[in-house]
């Protein structure tokens, strides 16, 4: 289980950013962090992890997620991130890497849907979920490999639009849409930057890196979750776990990001 | 490159291939579509607190996808609901104090939803740090809105430049329709009171903004 070195890193690099403050100009300190930890990412542990999980015979059926199909067929994991989300017949619905996985703990290992969801984005400095550390896992399986999820099927394209309307779609208290703080280059909101994902680098940065270690809260973080605190932060009601404008959005996000080459964990503040 | 590449995207996808081009929803069943799931996606500690999703109709006219303009008569529209949703103060005062202006022009806190639960405070923060630099020397401070160091020193503190501050924060769209600055007061976010100690703190020359 990831514990003990994960914290010592996570407090290092909060260190680092108080330190960092107080002296250069805002953002460089953050970015020497950033680089000294990319080399040695704590994320790996809950990749080996994920591993062990995945292979492990597990659940009220005693099986592994060794047959579990990702869009590519049963077992086939390589590459089969970069192709989500997508449309699965067994479920009529266009899944994301998440949404499937739990398709498959539910139906393969007989685990119970609603316990999943409520468990699946653990306490900050926790050792995290399982849904976590099989998420990048299975993710890893496409390092190196393009982003390029399909938009065969009309439900994919239904879904895609979707999420381009809800990215511009501005509502709450704050009259935030994501656009706001993710439409232009080199903006923050107080020191954090904004990533500007209506241009390709900006976005293709983000849809590489997702599974990511989170160094402010010593775990790994999904797009699930990142989603989930955007809304947040724009004072709107919870988005819910594995929801259809999740995956509408993460749809939207994956397709504009085509052509990235996957690298995970990525590294976040 | 933006969103042009789908509009044929039949080199990569063959099924497309076989249609010639794959056709996506318009952008009236997008809507309809979209908006269904906004309303199953989300959950709130009161059904009162769903409401947030709701757009008004300005929010709608400022909701364009990709590049798309504001024609003129949707920029009126918008100016037109901005100058009907301002409400000045009974006392008819617009300054108030500025030390109380200047803890919540820093204060980026109140009414977020988490784990069931509302942020609820007597009274929400202003936000207006996360988006712009206020006083010299700040460096906590975010570039989203223009820097608003020395704002009074260069813009006085008359009794115009006190409603024109007034009504910016109260709904920042009168003057610059969907401009990317919240509708702190028309969207309740922030009382009318609120919104003068925020004007004192922006053109008081005793104001630390000011020094
Ligand atoms: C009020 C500003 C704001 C709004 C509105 C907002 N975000 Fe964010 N977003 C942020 C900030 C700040 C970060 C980076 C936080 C950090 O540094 O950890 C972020 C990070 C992200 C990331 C991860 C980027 C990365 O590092 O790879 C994604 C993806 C994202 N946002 C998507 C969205 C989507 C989709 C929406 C709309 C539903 C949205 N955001 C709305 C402020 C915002
Ligand atoms: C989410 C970002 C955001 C927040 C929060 C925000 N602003 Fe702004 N503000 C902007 C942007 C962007 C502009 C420039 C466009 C415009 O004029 O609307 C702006 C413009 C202004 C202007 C006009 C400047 C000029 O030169 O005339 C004033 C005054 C102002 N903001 C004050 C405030 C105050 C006071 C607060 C907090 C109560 C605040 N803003 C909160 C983004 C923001």
């Amino acid at each position: 289980m990831p514990t003990r070195p994960i914290r010592v890193a996570a407090l290092a690099f909060a260190c680092l950013c108080s330190a960092a403050s107080s002296a250069q100009s805002p953002g460089e300190g953050l970015e020497i962090g950033r680089k000294m930890l990319v080399e040695d990412n704590p994320g790996e542990l809950w990749l080996d992890r994920g591993k062990r999980l995945y292979h492990e015979k597990r659940g009220p059926k005693q099986a592994s997620l060794e047959q579990c199909d990702f869009g590519l067929g049963p077992g086939k994991l390589a590459g089969a991130a970069a192709r989500l989300p997508r449309y699965f017949a067994d479920t009529d619905r266009v899944q994301d890497l998440e949404s499937r996985l739990v398709t498959c703990m539910v139906r393969l290992q007989g685990f119970d849907q609603a316990a999943l969801a409520k468990s699946a984005i653990s306490a900050p400095l926790s050792d995290g979920s399982d849904i976590e550390s099989l998420a990048l896992y299975v993710t890893s399986r496409s390092n190196g490999m393009k982003m390029d999820p399909p938009l065969a099927h009309a439900k994919e394209r239904e879904m895609y639009k979707m999420g381009e309307y809800l990215f511009h779609r501005r509502s709450g208290q704050t009259d935030f849409a994501c656009v706001t703080c993710h439409g232009e280059s080199g903006k923050r909101i107080r020191l954090q930057d904004l990533i500007n994902m209506t241009e390709p680098a900006g976005i293709q940065g983000v849809v590489s890196s997702w599974p990511a270690y989170r160094g402010s809260h010593g775990v790994v973080r999904t797009m699930q979750w990142r989603l989930y605190d955007c809304f947040w932060q724009m004072r709107l009601p919870e988005l819910t776990y594995l929801s259809d404008v999740s995956i509408a959005l993460t749809t939207y996000l994956h397709r504009q990001g085509h052509g990235a080459v996957i690298e995970v964990p990525g590294f976040k503040r | 490159m933006r969103a042009g590449w789908w509009k044929c995207i039949a080199a990569s996808v063959p099924a497309a291939l076989a249609l010639g081009c794959a056709t996506f929803p318009d952008a009236a069943e997008t809507r309809a579509s979209a908006e269904k799931i906004v309303s199953a996606s989300f959950t709130a500690p009161s059904p009162q607190l769903l409401k947030r999703l709701e757009q008004d109709r300005a929010q709608r006219l400022c909701s364009k996808v990709e590049d798309a303009a504001l024609t003129q008569e949707e920029a009126a529209e918008v100016i037109e609901l901005a100058r009907t949703s301002i409400q000045y103060p009974a006392s008819g005062k617009l300054v108030g104090n500025w030390k109380i202006g200047e803890a919540l022009a820093h204060d980026g806190a109140g009414d977020r939803i988490a784990r069931g639960v509302l942020e609820k405070r007597k009274e929400n923060g202003g936000l207006c740090q996360n988006c712009h630099a206020l006083a010299r020397g700040e460096i906590n401070v975010g570039n989203v809105g223009p820097a608003l160091t020395g704002f009074g020193t260069k813009r006085g503190n008359s009794p115009e430049t006190a409603k024109y501050v007034y009504e910016k924060v109260y709904n920042s769209w009168l003057y610059f329709p969907c401009s990317n600055m919240p509708r702190l007061g028309a969207n309740k976010h922030l009382t009318s009171d609120q919104i003068t100690h925020l004007v004192a703190y922006l053109i008081d020359p005793q104001s630390p903004l000011n020094r």
